[in-house]
């Protein structure tokens, strides 16, 4: 199996939620937390954060404030508004669901049909 | 997610555009340079790692793009982008913009012109309260319905009507009245309207000044009242509100103006072909006293009776039950005469007779627009290629086809709005000229303008044209291969075979709709020719008709009008260049006027086939003036006036006495009351109602002296035969009419051949129009034609060259050359003839003395259309002969 993962179309949000729960973040720190966290089997598509960033700000689901980066730069920090978490749980609990019954089907064998 | 939110980001980008598109820069750019950095770290030399950060971050213009189309905002931020890429292409190719715009504007002025009428006349409602349950009644004796297949109502009968009919919520009545107004002010003859008391609730209209009348004022002895129009309020009284309650004085008698009628307030010209009414109304009056030959049941017909339908009752159910009460009212005349009803919206018996003629203007006007249509669209063809390696770089630099469709429909949207605007700004202008020239005879001319109906209108047809237009390009462009293209490089930038045949077709269309046109015109212009070569029966060249209204209070004695009318002939005679003068008392081509029965002794005379004649009362010397050829016998004289005498015409002799001398026979009239006269002469039959319809039976009368009742008319015309052109010696006719009597009214004075100008006003109209639009068709077709051939001979000046190089004649090259840019041609020219045998069909009530497929006319335009088309494509076809082997080889 390849080395990296493509993310999942529409999980992209989810992971996005998940790594500015933690902490607020930049665009590039966001890319390197989920690298991180998924010990880095996931790959993501640089160019697609931007547009899931601001998709989820439109939505309300984040928000956004310039400060401060590690090295003195000015970067775009995002957080997690409270819209946000309850958003990030349900989908969290969904994804859930779903993997389960997957893994459920995928683990059947023939004995129990 | 929450709205709030959403308007946040949604106002934040629109309103603080130029902030969010830094921010957005440099959070990417702080993006990469933080990866870029962490590359440094790991050991990469500084350049490959802002090379490799650039790199795997993919294209930062598309997710800026993307970001962007996630504010929800994409779609105006797009429109505005997309226009002015839009205009910036557009001021590119000047030329090209403005010949679209220009014809664009042609197109759609013509047809908002056209729709501006048909919108007032056909489909705005009349402007009564809930006009759809208004009717016109009339009234049928089968008896003679042969002669007259309906007749206005009679006064009595209306009554009945009114009283009886339970389907009606009201019945009003109406008849065109011409009275003098004297008293303070210049004296002037004006037209009204005098109705039952009741019209203006059948119509539900109020005078916003004062009141409408009173039910009792529909019988004498209550007075004389009178409501103006607002127009002639503000004409004549300036608009003075004070004038209600003060009298005017009209025909002597002294009228109270009790009220003054709303501005847009309009009566019908016409209600059916029997009642024609002023084109502009000044008064309204009561009926008051009715007159004598109002008051029999079986009296004169000559009222216009509307009838306000109560809701839920059905046009039939209202029919059947006016023709039971006319079934008593007949038995109760007992007149041996049947009475039955008709009924017909208002609506349509106001607009009715110029649907068809406007309707086809508006599909002709709109043949022409989708021709400009067409030709935008071959000409934006025509820029495909060129516009095609345009494409492919910006599909290749990451635009989706959607995007690409979107920007290519912008422009030619964009063209459109601009051609719209001119087109409404032309319409304008137009609508001018139309309204001058449309027929006095179109009902609700006076209501045409510009309203927001309009309007919409141009908006839609600009769009919906220039999406036809601009749709088939733009999907062509998106849709080619954009690395095919760029490898072709500028060989893809000629045209392929695909695109020229589309081309073809669309030539074919244009040719088609053209032809059609213009044989539709053709047959309209054959219809109008015929009529004016019709003979009248009567001379036109060189004679003058004056109108003469005799005011009724100085002339109320007949004799006292025959005598004015004599004296008035034996001036004018006098008068230098007058060859002849002569007086009657309704002109030919003027309608239908008094008729009378015709039989002679001996023949039973069943009621219901006696043959009806008109009648007019005419002057000694009247046949000669007016050139109706005396078949036998002799005119009047002066002495014929005591006698019972008559001249007939010869319709009415051959009818009669088929192989007898008719002169000397006797002939029985019934003109109130019935009269044996003797017939002295026989004049020729002549077009008495209208040009377009065949001769009426004719009996002319020197005078009514012998008649129970005596009669003169109040207005008659007076001919003059001219030695040089009759408008030469209008002036001096009117001097000798004043100085004969300064208060009667010359009510018009125009040369016979006005007359009949007049009488095919509408067809001239149709017929002109007609022709505009065929031949604007046929030139933007030839337009279409030239542009396409004068294309593919430039693209294949390389192809031509090696030919000619070859050894190719001229004349194989210019055969070459024209036969393929003729065969569109062809091919639409048969399809147009095909489908102008179906149209035709379609306009047949508007064709007169030729059928709806007439070959000669047919002949004539595929004479044109190739003559034009072959013109079209030898401009360039002579190019093609004149191309350098050489420098067509060299070109590429």
């Amino acid at each position: 199996m390849d080395k990296h993962l493509d993310v999942l179309q529409g999980t992209l949000d989810m992971l996005i939620l998940k790594a500015i729960s933690l902490g607020p973040l930049h665009g590039y720190g966001i890319l390197l937390r989920i690298q991180q966290i998924s010990k880095d089997r996931l790959e993501i598509q640089q160019g697609s954060l931007y547009p899931a960033l601001y998709r989820l700000e439109h939505q309300g689901w984040i928000t956004s404030e310039w400060g401060e980066s590690e090295n003195n730069r000015k970067a775009k920090y995002y957080r997690l508004t409270a819209a946000g978490k309850r958003r990030l749980q349900s989908e969290a609990e969904k994804w859930n669901r779903v993997a389960e019954v997957i893994a459920g089907i995928l683990h059947t064998t023939p004995e129990e049909v | 997610m929450t709205s709030l939110s959403r308007f946040r980001s949604w106002f934040r980008a629109i309103v603080r555009r130029s902030r969010m598109e830094s921010e957005m820069d440099a959070e990417l750019r702080f993006h990469i340079e933080a990866y870029a950095e962490d590359l440094i770290r790991s050991g990469v030399p500084r350049a490959e790692a802002m090379r490799r950060a650039r790199l795997e971050f993919g294209g930062i213009e598309r997710a800026k793009e993307e970001c962007r189309d996630q504010r929800g905002v994409s779609h105006f931020e797009t429109l505005v982008q997309d226009l002015r890429y839009g205009l910036r292409m557009l001021r590119k190719s000047p030329g090209f913009t403005a010949v679209a715009v220009g014809t664009l504007a042609l197109g759609i002025g013509a047809n908002t012109a056209i729709f501006s009428m048909v919108n007032s006349v056909l489909l705005r409602p009349l402007a009564y309260y809930e006009p759809q349950h208004l009717y016109v009644i009339r009234e049928i004796i089968p008896q003679i319905s042969k002669f007259y297949p309906s007749l206005a109502a009679n006064l009595p009968d209306s009554r009945i009507w009114r009283k009886e009919c339970r389907s009606f919520d009201s019945i009003g009545i109406a008849e065109p009245v011409s009275m003098d107004l004297t008293g303070a002010g210049e004296s002037e003859e004006i037209e009204g309207v005098r109705s039952s008391a009741n019209l203006f609730d059948v119509l539900g209209v109020r005078p916003v000044v004062g009141r409408g009348f009173l039910p009792e004022e529909d019988e004498g002895g209550h007075g004389h009242v009178v409501v103006l129009t607002d127009r002639f309020w503000r004409r004549r009284f300036d608009g003075d509100l004070s004038i209600v309650g003060k009298s005017i004085v009209l025909d002597g008698t002294p009228s109270e103006v009790v009220g003054i009628l709303p501005a847009g307030f309009h009566f019908p010209k016409q209600i059916g072909l029997m009642t024609e009414f002023p084109d502009h109304p000044n008064f309204f009056q009561p009926l008051n006293k009715s007159r004598s030959n109002e008051q029999s049941l079986m009296g004169d017909f000559d009222f216009a009776a509307i009838g306000r339908l109560k809701p839920g009752v059905t046009r039939e159910a209202a029919l059947a039950e006016l023709n039971v009460v006319q079934a008593q009212i007949a038995k109760q005349a007992n007149q041996g005469m049947d009475l039955l009803a008709e009924i017909a919206p208002l609506e349509a018996e106001v607009v009715g007779p110029a649907r068809r003629g406007l309707l086809f203007l508006l599909a002709a006007v709109g043949a022409v627009l989708l021709i400009v249509c067409v030709n935008l669209a071959n000409l934006l063809l025509a820029r495909v290629p060129g516009r095609m390696h345009e494409a492919a770089i910006r599909a290749a630099l990451g635009a989706t086809r959607r995007q690409l469709v979107r920007q290519l429909l912008m422009e030619s949207i964009l063209l459109g709005l601009l051609g719209g605007t001119l087109g409404i700004w032309m319409a304008s202008l137009g609508l001018g000229w139309l309204l001058h020239t449309a027929p006095a005879s179109l009902p609700r001319l006076d209501e045409v303008h510009i309203d927001e109906r309009i309007l919409s209108f141009a908006v839609f047809i600009s769009v919906l044209t220039s999406v036809i237009f601009g749709g088939l390009p733009a999907w062509r462009i998106a849709h080619a291969d954009p690395q095919g293209t760029l490898k072709l490089g500028a060989a893809a930038r000629t045209e392929n075979s695909h695109t020229r045949r589309l081309r073809g077709w669309l030539i074919g269309l244009e040719v088609t709709l053209s032809t059609v046109l213009l044989i539709l015109a053709g047959l309209l212009t054959t219809s109008l020719l015929h009529l004016l070569r019709v003979n009248t029966g009567f001379a036109v060249e060189r004679v003058l008709a004056a109108d003469i209204d005799l005011p009724p209070h100085s002339y109320s004695k007949p004799d006292a009008r025959l005598r004015f009318y004599d004296q008035a002939v034996i001036n004018l005679r006098a008068v230098p260049g007058v060859v002849s003068a002569g007086w009657v008392s309704i002109l030919p081509l003027k309608g239908e006027g008094g008729v009378t029965d015709v039989s002679v002794p001996g023949e039973p005379s069943r009621t219901g086939e006696t043959p009806i004649a008109n009648y007019r009362v005419a002057g000694p010397g009247y046949f000669q003036t007016i050139g109706i050829p005396l078949i036998a016998g002799r005119d009047f004289v002066e002495t014929d006036r005591t006698k019972h005498v008559i001249i007939v015409s010869q319709g009415i002799a051959e009818r009669f006495w088929p192989n007898q001398n008719p002169i000397g026979q006797i002939c029985i009239n019934s003109w109130g009351g019935e009269e044996r006269n003797e017939v002295i002469g026989v004049v020729g039959d002549i077009r008495t109602v209208r040009l377009d319809k065949v001769p009426v039976l004719m009996v002319y009368t020197p005078n009514m002296f012998a008649r129970a009742i005596p009669y003169g008319p109040q207005s008659a015309s007076i001919v003059l035969h001219t030695m040089t052109d009759p408008a030469a010696s209008a002036a001096a006719v009117r001097d000798v009419l004043r100085k004969l009597n300064p208060d009667v009214p010359v009510v018009a004075l125009r040369p016979m051949t006005a007359l009949v100008s007049q009488s095919v006003e509408t067809r001239r109209f149709q017929m002109s129009l007609a022709l505009i639009f065929g031949f604007c068709a046929l030139l933007l077709a030839s337009l279409g034609i030239f542009g396409v051939v004068a294309y593919s001979v430039e693209q294949r000046r390389h192809e031509l060259g090696i030919r000619m190089a070859l050894g190719a004649q001229h004349a194989n090259v210019l055969g070459m050359v024209l036969r393929q840019g003729m065969s569109p041609v062809l091919v639409g020219l048969a399809a147009g003839i095909i489908a102008a045998l179906f149209s035709g069909r379609l306009i047949a009530t508007l064709l007169l003395g030729v059928g709806s497929f007439d070959p000669l006319t047919v002949a004539c335009v595929m004479v044109v259309i190739v003559t034009v088309a072959l013109a079209a494509c030898w401009i360039p076809a002579r190019r093609a002969i004149h191309v350098d082997p050489m420098v067509a080889l060299r070109y590429e």
